[in-house]
C-alpha cells in the first residue's frame, strides 16, 4: 500500500493539451474517485498513473518514488478495465495467477494466492471456467480477483460498473466498498457516475477539461460545491439552475428572479447588490407547504412517482424547476405546488464565472 | 433469418378471400422461385463438377484414349501401376514436402510480418501493399519470372554469382536443388496472403487485454507468447488449411520453372497428371490420379474441419 | 482511446529494426518484378552484362513492337472476354440459388446445399480429364465458353455460400413490410435483395474475376488455336518461342501483367478484402 502523489501533471497530444497541470495528493489506503462527463481526461489521467500512457509533463510518484520512467509491472499497481480484459483463452484460474506466474512465483504459492482470492471474491466454483463461460458479474470479480491476487500498491478502476445492468451495478459497488474496507488498498476509482463516487469513495476528485474543479469529501461536494460545475454534477436529480440579480428584501440579502420571486440568501453569501447571479436550489431541499424560509409556488407540470418519493416538476420563473416530495404528497397536473426552501440551503454562483458565493 | 413461408398462414383479420389468394398466390410464387432460381446453378454444378467426378471415377478403371467410349476394363490396375511410377511417387513426396516446408517457412513469416506491420509507423499501408502483390499475380506469371531469375546464364542468380567468382549456377537443372528453388517461388507467392489473415486476426485480439498483461507485468515476448499467440489459433489453422490446399493445386507455376523435371524430380500430382494423362490421353490413368488427388483432398477437408476447426 | 501514444514511446532502435526488415523483404518482393520490367528495356547482351541496373541504352522497341503487334491485345481481350462472361454468368446463377437457399425453406435444402459445398472441397485439376470429354462432346471445344463454363461451375460452391450468408444477414423487417406491401419472392429479389447486394457482388466479382484472368491449366486444355488464347497461355507460348531472347521474354510478362498491377494499385482496398473475405468465410 502507497500513496500516490501527481504534481502537474500535463497531457498533450501533438499540439492539444488534453490535462492542464493537475496535482493531487492521495493518501496510503484512501478511495479516491475521479468524476466528470466524458471526455473530461480522467481515464487518461488514470492511464498515466497505470504507466499505459505517457506522461508529458509533471511527476507522479508512487510510495514516494517517482515512478515516470517505470513499467506498469514496476509500478506495482493494478488495474480493473472497463471491458474486463480477461485473457480469453485462460480459466479463471490462470487468468488471476497469470501476473504471479510471470513474476515467477512457484506453482503451490499461486494456487495458495488464487484460491484466497477466489474465496473472497466467490469464485471458487468457477476457477476451471473460461471467461466466456461466466456472466457479466462473474467476470467483474475475476477482473478483481486478478487484481487482488497480486497485492499491489495502488489499485486502479476504470469505469468498472459501466459495463453491467443497473441491479447488478449496485450489487457489485457494495462488494466493492466491502473489499475496499477489508483490504485498504490505495484505490483510484474512474467514473461518470456521481451516484458510485458518492457511494464509493473517501475523497471525491471532480475534473472537467483536464482540469479538477473541486475535490473534496462526497458531503463537501454536495453541500459546498465550488462552482456551478459541480453543483450540477452532484446530486440526482440535478439542482435546478434559476437566473436572478442580487437584491436587498427587509434589509437581508436575496435574489429576485426574473418573475420578481425574491429568494432570501444566508447572511454570509458574499454577494453584492445588483450582481447577476445563478441560484441552486436542490430537490430534496425544496419542502412543500409553508415552512420557514423563501415560499415558492407555481403550477405543477409533470408527476413523476417513484414509489417510496415523487418528483413534481413546477413551473417557477418560466422555468421548470424539479422537487421531491414524500410518495404520499398528493401531487396533482395543473394543481398549484407550494414549497419553501431555507436560506442556507439556498445556493448561489456568480452568473459569469460559475464560482460559488 | 427472414422465411416467407410466414404468410401462408392467413391471419383472421384478413378478408377471406383475399385469404385464400394469397395463399395460392404465395405457393404458386415459391415453386415458381424453386423452379428458376435452382436449376441453372444446379444443372452448371452437375454437369461440369459432379458427373466429371464420378466419371473420373469410372474411366480410372479402364484403359481409354478418350474417343468412343472406353471398352478396356483393366480394374484397379491403372492405380497399381500409378503407385509403382517412380514418377508418381515423386510427386506424391513433392507435394507433402511442399505442403510441410512452405508451412514451417510461411506461418512464422507471415506471423512475424504481421506483428511488424501492426506497429502505425508511416508506410505500413506501402508495405502491406507490397508484401501483398504477388498474390494478385497469376502463377504462371510468378513462375516464368522466377524462371528468369534462376536461369544460369541470363538470370539475377547468375549476376550474383558472378559477381562473387563463382560458375553460373544451374539451379532449376539439378534435380536435388530444383524442387527447394520452386519452394522459393511458393513462399515468395503467397507469405503476403498468408500476412493478411494474420493481420485480420491480430486485429481481432482485444487491445484491452494486451494492456492487462502490460500491467501484470508480461515483456513483449512474454505478450506474444502467451496472449496473441493463443488467441491466433483459429488464424493459424485457417492459414495452414490454405497452404495444404493450395500446396495440392500446384500447377501453374510449375510448369514454366521445370515442367516437372529435370528427371521428375519436381513433379507433383496435378503435374503428373498433365504429362502423363493429357499430354498422351491416357485417360485412364490420368483419372486414377485424379482420383487418388481427390481422396486426398476431401479427407483433408473433412478431416481437418473436425478435428482443428471444430471450435471455429 | 487512441493509439497515438505508442509511435510516441517507441525506441529509435526498434524503429530502426523494423524498417531494415521490412525493407529488406519488400526488396524480395520487388526486385524480381522491377528487373523483369527493366529487362524489357535492354538488349540480351545488356542483360546478361548488367541484369540489375538501369539500361546501358532503353531500348523500346522490345515494348513497343509486342503493344504494336496483334496478339499482345488479342490475347488481353480474350482473357477480358472470358473473365467478363465468367463474372456475369457466375453472379446470375449464384445469387439466384442463393437467394433460394436463404428465403425458401424447402425440403432437402441443406442437402442440396452441401451438395454445392462439395464443390469446395476438391480443385478442378482432379476431373480435368473427364471434363475435357465433356467439353468435347458438347462441341464447346476452343470456345470460350468451354472455359467459361467449367470456371463458373467450380466458383459456384464458395459464391452460392457467400451471397446466402449475405441474404441471410439482411434485416428481417424489410422482408416482413414488404410482403405486407404485396410484394412476390421475384419481385423481392430484383428489387431488394439484389440493389442491397453491392457489397457482396464486389466481393464475389472479384474473387471470379481474379480467378478467370489469371487460370491457366483449363485454358490449357479446352483450346487449341492460338486466337483464342488468353494471356497466360500467350506467354508461355511466347516463351517457347523465343526461348533464350530473354528481353523479349521479359517485356511481353510486364505487359501482360501491368494491367492486373495498374488495377491492384487502383482499387487495393477492395481487392485484397474480396480476396480474403472469400478465405475467412469459408
Amino acid at each position: 500500500m502507497a500513496s500516490v502523489e501527481l504534481n502537474d501533471i500535463r497531457k498533450a497530444y501533438g499540439a492539444v493539451d488534453v490535462i492542464h497541470g493537475i496535482s493531487l495528493h492521495i493518501e496510503d489506503g484512501e478511495f479516491v474517485a475521479l468524476v466528470g462527463p466524458s471526455g473530461c481526461g480522467k481515464s487518461t489521467l488514470l492511464r498515466m498513473i497505470a504507466g499505459l500512457e505517457e506522461i508529458t509533463d509533471g511527476e507522479i510518484a508512487i510510495g514516494g518514488n517517482v515512478v515516470n520512467a517505470m513499467t506498469p509491472r514496476e509500478r506495482n499497481i493494478a488495474m480493473v478495465f472497463q471491458s474486463y480484459a480477461l485473457y480469453p483463452h485462460m480459466t479463471v484460474a490462470e487468468n488471476m495467477g497469470f501476473n504471479l506466474k510471470l513474476a515467477g512465483v512457484a506453482k503451490p504459492q499461486i494456487e495458495a494466492r488464487v484460491s484466497e482470492a477466489a474465496r473472497m471474491l466467490d469464485l471458487a466454483t468457477l476457477l476451471d471456467r473460461k471467461p466466456a463461460q461466466l456472466s457479466g458479474g462473474q467476470r467483474q470479480r475475476v477482473a478483481m480477483g486478478r487484481a487482488i491476487v497480486r497485492n499491489p500498491a495502488v489499485f486502479l478502476f476504470d469505469e468498472p460498473l459501466s459495463n453491467l445492468d443497473a441491479k447488478l451495478r449496485v450489487q457489485m459497488r457494495s462488494e466493492i466498498k466491502t473489499l475496499h474496507q477489508k483490504v485498504r488498498t490505495t484505490s483510484i476509482y474512474v467514473t461518470h457516475d456521481q451516484i458510485e463516487a458518492m457511494t464509493l469513495a473517501d475523497r471525491i476528485v471532480v475534473l472537467n477539461h483536464g482540469k479538477v474543479e473541486q475535490q473534496g469529501t462526497p458531503l463537501e461536494l454536495y453541500r459546498k460545491p465550488a462552482n456551478l460545475f459541480v453543483a450540477a454534477f452532484i446530486g440526482s436529480p440535478a439542482m435546478n439552475m434559476l437566473d436572478g440579480t442580487v437584491d436587498g428584501v427587509n434589509g437581508e440579502p436575496a435574489a429576485r428572479l426574473e418573475d420578481g420571486t425574491a429568494i432570501r440568501l444566508a447572511p454570509d453569501r458574499k454577494v453584492k447588490a445588483g450582481q447577476a447571479v445563478t441560484v441552486g436550489l436542490r430537490p430534496e431541499h425544496l419542502i412543500p407547504g409553508i415552512a420557514a424560509g423563501t415560499p415558492l409556488a407555481g403550477r405543477t407540470m409533470l408527476v413523476e412517482p417513484t414509489g417510496a418519493q415523487t418528483h413534481v416538476v413546477f413551473d417557477l420563473a418560466g422555468q421548470q424547476v424539479t422537487a421531491i416530495v414524500d410518495g404520499e404528497y398528493p401531487a396533482r397536473y395543473g394543481a398549484v405546488f407550494e414549497a419553501s426552501i431555507a436560506s442556507d440551503q439556498v445556493h448561489v454562483f456568480d452568473r459569469g464565472s460559475g464560482v460559488a458565493l | 433469418m427472414a422465411n416467407i413461408s410466414v404468410l401462408s398462414t392467413p391471419s383472421a383479420a384478413r378478408p377471406a378471400r383475399r385469404a385464400a389468394n394469397s395463399r395460392s398466390s404465395v405457393a404458386h410464387d415459391r415453386l415458381t422461385v424453386l423452379l428458376i432460381f435452382l436449376p441453372p446453378a444446379l444443372l452448371l454444378f452437375t454437369l461440369f463438377v459432379i458427373m466429371p467426378m464420378g466419371e473420373a471415377a469410372w474411366y480410372s478403371l479402364y484403359k481409354w484414349n478418350g474417343y468412343g467410349t472406353p471398352t478396356e476394363f483393366i480394374g484397379l490396375r491403372n492405380f497399381q501401376v500409378l503407385f509403382r511410377n517412380a514418377a508418381f511417387t515423386q510427386a506424391l513426396f513433392n507435394n507433402g514436402l511442399i505442403i510441410v516446408i512452405s508451412i514451417c517457412i510461411q506461418v512464422p513469416l507471415a506471423i512475424w510480418l504481421a506483428t511488424m506491420l501492426a506497429h502505425r509507423i508511416p508506410g505500413v499501408v506501402g508495405y502491406r501493399l507490397i508484401f501483398f502483390l504477388p498474390y494478385v499475380l497469376a502463377d504462371v506469371a510468378a513462375g516464368l519470372i522466377w524462371r528468369f531469375v534462376y536461369d544460369g546464364d541470363y538470370g539475377l542468380f547468375a549476376a550474383i554469382s558472378n559477381f562473387f567468382g563463382f560458375a553460373n549456377p544451374y539451379v532449376l537443372a539439378d534435380k536435388d536443388l530444383a524442387i527447394y528453388a520452386i519452394l522459393g517461388v511458393i513462399v515468395w507467392k503467397y507469405f503476403g496472403f498468408h500476412m493478411m489473415l494474420f493481420i485480420a486476426g491480430l486485429q481481432s485480439v482485444d487491445k484491452s487485454v494486451l494492456e492487462a498483461a502490460e500491467i501484470d507485468g508480461a515483456t513483449g515476448w512474454q505478450k506474444f507468447r502467451y496472449v496473441t499467440l493463443p488467441l491466433l489459433g483459429s488464424t493459424l489453422r485457417l492459414s495452414i488449411f490454405f497452404a495444404v490446399v493450395g500446396s495440392l493445386q500446384l500447377f501453374d507455376m510449375i510448369m514454366p520453372l521445370t515442367g516437372g523435371g529435370p528427371s521428375n524430380s519436381t513433379q507433383t500430382m496435378v503435374t503428373f497428371l498433365f504429362t502423363y494423362g493429357v499430354m498422351r490421353m491416357q485417360v485412364g490413368l490420368g483419372s486414377a490420379v485424379g482420383v487418388v488427388l481427390f481422396v486426398i483432398c476431401v479427407t483433408l477437408a473433412f478431416g481437418y474441419k473436425r478435428i482443428f476447426m471444430r471450435h471455429d | 482511446m487512441t493509439d497515438m501514444s505508442s509511435s510516441v514511446r517507441m525506441r529509435t532502435s526498434t524503429r530502426i529494426y523494423l524498417y531494415v526488415s521490412l525493407s529488406l523483404i519488400a526488396a524480395i518482393v520487388l526486385v524480381p518484378l522491377l528487373t523483369t520490367a527493366l529487362g524489357g528495356f535492354k538488349t540480351l547482351g545488356d542483360l546478361r552484362t548488367n541484369p540489375f541496373g538501369l539500361p546501358t541504352e532503353w531500348q523500346w522497341t522490345n515494348y513497343t513492337d509486342i503493344l504494336f503487334g496483334e496478339r499482345y491485345w488479342l490475347q488481353i481481350g480474350n482473357s477480358l472476354i472470358i473473365a467478363a462472361l465468367t463474372v456475369l454468368l457466375t453472379l446470375i446463377v449464384s445469387s439466384m440459388a442463393a437467394f433460394a437457399f436463404a428465403h425458401v425453406r424447402f425440403f432437402g435444402s441443406s442437402f442440396l446445399l452441401n451438395y454445392f459445398l462439395l464443390g469446395l472441397m476438391f480443385p478442378a485439376a482432379t476431373a480435368i480429364l473427364p471434363l475435357f470429354i465433356r467439353i468435347r462432346d458438347l462441341g464447346l471445344l476452343n470456345t470460350y465458353w468451354g472455359v467459361v463454363l467449367p470456371q463458373v461451375a467450380f466458383g459456384l460452391g464458395m459464391s452460392i455460400l457467400l451471397f446466402r450468408n449475405y441474404f441471410r444477414n439482411l434485416p428481417e423487417e424489410l422482408f416482413q413490410a414488404a410482403f405486407v406491401d404485396g410484394c412476390g419472392y421475384m419481385r423481392f429479389f430484383w428489387h431488394i435483395s439484389l440493389p442491397l447486394s453491392r457489397p457482396i457482388v464486389a466481393t464475389v466479382s472479384i474473387i471470379s474475376f481474379v480467378g478467370s484472368w489469371n487460370s491457366y491449366i483449363l485454358p490449357l486444355i479446352m483450346l487449341n488455336s492460338e486466337s483464342k488464347y488468353p494471356w497466360p497461355l500467350g506467354i508461355m507460348v511466347y516463351r517457347g518461342e523465343y526461348g533464350t531472347d530473354w528481353q523479349l521474354v521479359l517485356a511481353f510478362i510486364t505487359l501482360t501483367i501491368l494491367p492486373t498491377i495498374i488495377v491492384f494499385f487502383v482499387a487495393q482496398r477492395h481487392i485484397i478484402a474480396g480476396l480474403t473475405a472469400g478465405a475467412v468465410k469459408s
